[in-house]
């Protein structure tokens, strides 16, 4: 490698480089300005950059910062060029206020392990792709988090968000207090703190948050998201019988039947919930002698599920729950006698108002509702403030019809159709218990309310027609049926107009015929 | 204006000998007010909507110097405003986005430069492109060859895009040509410093006003018989006076190096990014010294044939650097050297790519082909290209280790009132099934994004029903335009609402009312309810403007009012009344809202007077996390959170504390019957006795009824 040896020997040959990744509105160029005049108070020649446009709205957006470590004075007049454009591999410090954003500056190359420090925060604001989805879009955390440990020379990870929120600062004073405790900057950090306090807004809170940012870089261990936090029921003591048999069930299941006996007996009470039991028996039977583990935790999670469906009597109970109403105190931040208001959005059809019903009587006034065209038109909105004596009292009376539940045509309709779903599961746990295990896992498609739950309930009701009877009936081979309902699964949970699905089962459909055909 | 540069300006009162430290956009204006101009116009768009912003910042400060400000109503009324500098010795400069600015000012610049000008006039062109852009990917390039305006792009630090400020009016003035001076994204962005200047009043301005009209010419008119001489003369005459001026003033610079027998020749504007290239090949330092002369061209239209061979001289090869197609300056060059019979080999395109942004990658790997290709004297090419290989190599496996993330494309603020207006269509689509949505340009196209996807075209600002035009005939259904007020007043009035009109045209065209182009950073335009200075608005109205056009079929909905929405679309829709159906689309922007509406409540906290703040609020008991309520809504603040059910393993909605309390999560859960999951909570400071007493009596009849809980 030739270098030019008429250049500067004595002064640095690099200027340090620093990337920020971050979404539009989180005040990035905010951050930018406090480094840059930071870096302007040490004497340092500095130039940063940005490409704002649209991206101010919550898109995502990058900010370049070059700082030459040596003092203007020391330069004998010469003037560095610093570059507005971040290269790939001579990035010495990304600093990332979102995990993905972080993913994203590794995916373009700025991040190597020769030189980057990767400061990010774990938080995550979710993409659009991955809210909308039926089920589950998010993008893989761990897979993130371990393409940034391995691809950076050191990483520093925590909730910035959180510590933000927690300090009462915006993320991007926690950033800077981030990359000033990395000791990466050839800034000291009372100028970074000054930059602040010249700034002159919310000066108080931003320098809180530079501290605790500042002192979890300083720790320099990793800290990892927060777990999942459940809410577990809590035991109930005449439950205690029935939670003892199930010390007695397969370990793999048992934390989720103990939820589901809680759950199901404050749903209904202790028969319902010994119901649930004595449904799963045989499917216990049919784990045991096939071995498939998946099989008897999956069925209890949903059948749990199923049981407890979303019923205006359900939802009811949950709109007056005291905890509830703590909850929403809590995320007001109201003080103790503060006078607040929740109302809420319901718009019940006569479909609704007909599963409080008995069977025969719903029956006749859906048969007239159809003639007349109400179904699916017909509703009533209504806003109810629950913290009203009024709409309270609504909810209440709501609430106990608890009792008079399993009169109610939904509560016919919904066993029928667990009924139905279990005896398939136990038909395919004769010929393949992975098999029953995937057609148990069908039960994820239905869920929510109105419209969501018709479409669910009519996916799910193509895959059964389409391929889980004609396997059980044989006319799918067992290998190609497991495989066949999982993708199905997957496709129903792709877009809500159910092209997926369609094309998907059509697929399966024509691969399948083929063999046949030719037998 | 959603930025304020109000402490900023205050460096543009900076004398002789001080240093200006701040952003380029700041330093284009302090060039400008060093200039002597005696007026300044625009129509915002990134990358010089602050530029604007700043002028209007420092309107009382361009006042003391005599300088007139006019936030043109688009970029057409803006180049036009330099026709004063055809009679007058007026200095002006106007500012746009290109290339968007720059095709709807084409007609008054044809005409500007046909005539010439007597003043300097200006152009500051934001060039949108490459990363961070979002309009088509053109080069202006093309209209200063075809109208013979000058383009400058400057070095992108702060010193040489002041020089070049001033000594492009000079150049105007000295060719009797406009001229245009070119920014990159980066560069209006970028931050630094530099020596100014006094400011300066123009000859004749504000405070020293002209007589009166000069004597009849009619050479100064563009119109024939003239327009045949004045084609001569820009090319007889303005051209060579430009291209001595260049030379005088040493506009282009040539940095020299010990690699004689190759060189680059670079538009002024990537000069840093090719020298940090050249030294990251080990080939610069980053003090500017470099081993491989470059020609840098700060003036990139006109070229002057003699530095190009001057530079080229004794060369085996050269490299162009040209971002952009067609490859103008390298077909220039070629056409040059052959003229001046020099063999000296160009390479541009090929070396480099056809399309597409410059970026630090492309031109290492650019200039190591280049060196592999021509192999110059005393230098290892393989070397270099091998080290090129190993600046980028890691990349590959870094993309496949992180995977295909999905894109985080800029959307509706939380709070937007333009979001419901695309809910209301989808579930009226719903319905009466999809039809020809024609978009527009402006915070509106974020629909095209997920969770809307709706828009089949864009052809421009204030387009969206002119391009419709021939949609809805051809198709048997009537057609949906979407359009800002922005737009509306920007082009579509015109183009749009009167040619269909005229035509007596169908379809529908909602016209979104938030009483600021947005999108551009809030400033403000013809229907805003106040003027740029905070007094009284202008008076213009989209509504009354329609009904005075002749709009028959007009319906004013406030946009959160999803439901409402919907049915007048339907309405619009299937109405056999023929005609243009208007939808105005009724609601300010959320994010100057919210920006006073904090303020107000701020200081009512203060003074102890009563408050209700509104959020809304997912129930995690009651939602089963199909999210169909966020593909009906799309807001920032209504996420997903994994379900806190041990039961349940989908993710399930939540509102997160930047809610501002809309109200389109209740009205979506209504009109689209979704689930009885939200809810609105609303928390009053500052009560009052009767709130208090209220709230008291409720809460212990409550307590009274509300179910044990469970004890453990």
């Amino acid at each position: 490698m030739t270098l030019p040896t008429s250049l500067n020997a004595t002064l640095p040959d690099r200027p340090v480089t620093i990337l920020i990744a971050a979404l539009g509105g989180e005040g990035g160029g905010v951050l930018t300005d406090w480094i840059v005049s930071a870096a302007h108070q040490c004497g340092f020649p500095v130039q940063s950059t940005s490409i704002p446009g649209v991206a101010q709205r919550t898109g995502a957006t990058t900010y370049y910062i070059e700082i030459l470590p040596v003092q203007v004075s020391e330069l004998g007049g010469k003037r560095p060029l610093l570059a507005l454009t971040p290269g790939i591999g001579d990035i010495d410090v990304v600093l990332a206020s979102e995990l993905m954003e972080a993913g994203r500056t590794v995916a373009n190359g700025f991040v190597t392990p020769d030189r980057t420090l990767m400061i990010a925060s774990l938080s995550r604001f979710y993409v659009m792709n991955e809210k909308i989805a039926l089920g589950d879009g998010r993008y893989d955390q761990g897979r993130l988090i371990q393409a940034l440990q391995t691809h950076a020379q050191r990483t520093l990870l925590f909730d910035m968000e959180a510590l933000a929120k927690d300090s009462g600062a915006m993320i991007n004073a926690v950033m800077l207090g981030a990359i000033a405790g990395s000791g990466k900057l050839p800034i000291p950090a009372e100028a970074l703190e000054a930059a602040i306090k010249a700034d002159g807004k919310a000066v108080a809170n931003n320098l809180r948050g530079f501290r605790t940012g500042f002192d979890t870089a300083q720790r320099d261990t990793v800290e990892t998201t927060g777990r999942e936090a459940k809410k577990h029921a809590p035991p109930a003591l005449d439950l205690a019988g029935m939670e003892r048999e199930i010390e007695s069930w397969p370990e793999s299941a048992r934390e989720i039947l103990t939820e589901g006996v809680r759950r199901l007996a404050k749903y209904q009470d202790l028969g319902y919930a010994r119901f649930y039991l004595d449904r799963l028996t045989p499917i216990r039977a049919a784990e045991r002698d096939g071995g498939n583990a998946r099989l008897l935790a999956e069925t209890a999670r949903h059948l749990a599920v199923r049981m407890s469906y979303e019923d205006v009597i359900r939802v009811a109970e949950a709109k007056i729950a005291p905890a509830r109403m703590r909850r929403i105190a809590q995320e007001l931040r109201a003080k103790p006698d503060e006078p607040f208001l929740v109302t809420e959005f319901l718009k019940p059809g006569v479909e609704e108002m007909c599963d409080l019903l008995p069977p025969s009587l719903a029956k006749r006034v859906l048969a007239y509702a159809e003639k007349r065209g109400w179904r699916g038109t017909l509703y009533f909105g209504m806003e109810v403030t629950t913290t009203s004596l009024n709409g309270y009292l609504r909810f209440w009376a709501l609430a106990k019809l608890r009792r008079w539940r399993r009169g109610t045509s939904r509560y016919h309709n919904e066993q029928a159709q667990i009924e139905s779903w279990l005896g398939l599961i136990n038909e395919a746990a004769r010929l393949s218990p992975a098999l029953a295990a995937e057609v148990a896992e069908c039960a994820r498609l239905i869920k929510g309310y109105g419209d969501t739950h018709k479409r669910g309930t009519d996916n799910y009701a193509a895959i059964e027609a389409r391929l889980i009877r004609p396997a059980l009936a044989g006319r799918i081979p067992v290998e190609a049926g497991i495989d066949a309902v999982a993708s199905a699964r997957t496709a129903a949970l792709v877009d809500p107009e159910g092209e997926s699905l369609a094309r998907c089962l059509a697929d399966i459909e024509r691969q399948v015929a083929l063999p046949i055909a030719a037998e | 204006m959603e930025r304020s540069f109000k402490k900023e300006v205050q460096e543009l009162r900076l004398g002789d000998g001080d240093t200006f430290h701040g952003e380029g956009i700041l330093a284009v204006t302090k060039a400008l007010l060093q200039s002597g101009v005696s007026y300044v116009g625009g129509y915002q768009g990134a990358p010089v909507s602050h530029l604007l912003d700043v002028l209007v910042d420092a309107e009382d400060m361009m006042a003391d110097l005599g300088v007139h400000l006019e936030t043109c109503t688009n970029e057409a009324s803006a180049a036009a405003m330099l026709g004063a500098s055809i009679n007058y010795p007026l200095r002006g400069a106007v500012t746009w986005k290109s290339i968007v600015g720059t095709n709807v000012a084409a007609d008054a610049l044809s005409n500007l430069s046909s005539p010439g000008v007597v003043g300097g006039a200006m152009i500051i062109l934001g060039e949108d492109y490459g990363e961070g852009a979002s309009v088509i990917q053109e080069r202006s390039y093309a209209y200063a060859m075809k109208s013979s305006m000058w383009l400058l792009d400057p070095r992108p630090d702060l010193a040489s895009i002041v020089h070049c400020v001033e000594k492009g009016f000079e150049l105007s003035e000295a060719s009797h040509a406009p001229v245009m001076l070119e920014l990159r994204i980066r560069a209006c962005h970028v931050t630094g410093s530099f020596q100014t200047k006094n400011n300066r009043a123009g000859a004749f301005s504000g405070l020293n006003q002209i007589e009166g009209p000069p004597r009849f010419q009619y050479g100064r008119l563009a119109h024939p018989p003239l327009t045949f001489v004045q084609e001569k003369l820009k090319v007889e005459e303005r051209l060579p006076a430009a291209r001595a001026f260049i030379k005088e003033h040493k506009l282009n610079e040539v940095l020299p190096g010990d690699l004689s027998d190759i060189g680059i020749v670079v538009m002024g504007g990537l000069t840093t990014s090719v020298l940090r290239a050249l030294s990251r090949l080990g080939l610069a330092d980053i003090y500017g010294e470099t081993r491989v002369p470059v020609l840098v061209l700060n003036v990139v239209y006109p070229l002057v044939p003699e530095e190009l061979t001057a530079f080229c001289a004794g060369k085996s090869a050269v490299l162009v650097v040209e971002e952009g197609n067609p490859d103008y300056i390298e077909q220039a060059l070629n056409v040059e050297l052959r003229r001046a019979d020099l063999q000296t080999k160009v390479r541009g395109k090929g070396a480099l790519p056809m399309a597409g942004e410059y970026t630090s990658d492309v031109l290492i790997n650019g200039i190591a082909a280049f060196l592999s290709d021509v192999r110059p004297r005393g230098l290892d090419a393989d070397a270099i290209a091998q080290h090129a290989a190993g600046l980028l190599a890691h990349r590959p496996a870094a993309a496949k280790a992180i995977g295909e993330l999905p894109p985080r494309p800029p959307t509706f603020c939380t709070g937007c009132p333009e979001r419901p207006v695309f809910a209301a269509i989808k579930l009226m689509q719903r319905e009466l099934g999809p039809t020809h949505i024609s978009a527009d340009i402006g915070c509106h196209s974020f629909a095209t994004f997920a969770p809307f996807s709706l828009g089949n075209s864009i052809l421009g600002y204030g387009m969206s029903l002119a391009s419709a035009a021939a949609v809805g005939p051809n198709m048997g259904r009537r057609t949906i335009s979407v359009m800002g007020d922005g737009g509306f007043w920007h082009n579509g009035l015109i183009t749009g609402v009167a040619s269909n009109l005229f035509n007596k045209g169908d379809g529908v065209l909602i016209v979104m009312q938030n009483g600021y182009t947005s999108a551009t950073g809030l400033q403000f335009m013809p229907s805003s309810k106040t003027s740029r200075g905070g007094g009284a608005a202008s008076g213009m109205d989209v509504e009354s403007t329609l009904r005075s056009f002749g709009v028959k079929w007009m319906r004013k909905v406030r946009t959160y009012s999803v439901a409402k929405m919907r049915d007048t679309l339907k309405e619009a829709m299937r109405t056999a009344e023929k005609g243009l159906k208007v939808i105005i689309a009724d609601g300010e922007c959320q994010l100057a809202r919210q920006r006073r509406v904090r303020a107000e409540d701020a200081v009512k906290l203060e003074a102890g007077e009563r408050v209700v703040r509104t959020r809304f609020g997912v129930d995690d008991e009651i939602c089963t996390g199909d999210h169909s309520c966020i593909r009906l809504s799309g807001c920032p603040s209504l996420t997903v959170k994994p379900s806190t059910d041990p039961l349940r393993t989908d993710p399930i909605a939540t509102v997160i504390e930047s809610c501002v309390g809309c109200g389109l999560c209740g009205e979506v859960a209504h009109a689209a019957v979704l689930c009885p999951s939200f809810y609105r909570a609303e928390i009053i400071r500052n009560a009052t006795w009767f709130d208090r007493v209220m709230n008291r009596i409720r809460r212990t009849v409550i307590g009274w009824l509300a179910p044990r809980e469970a004890t453990v």
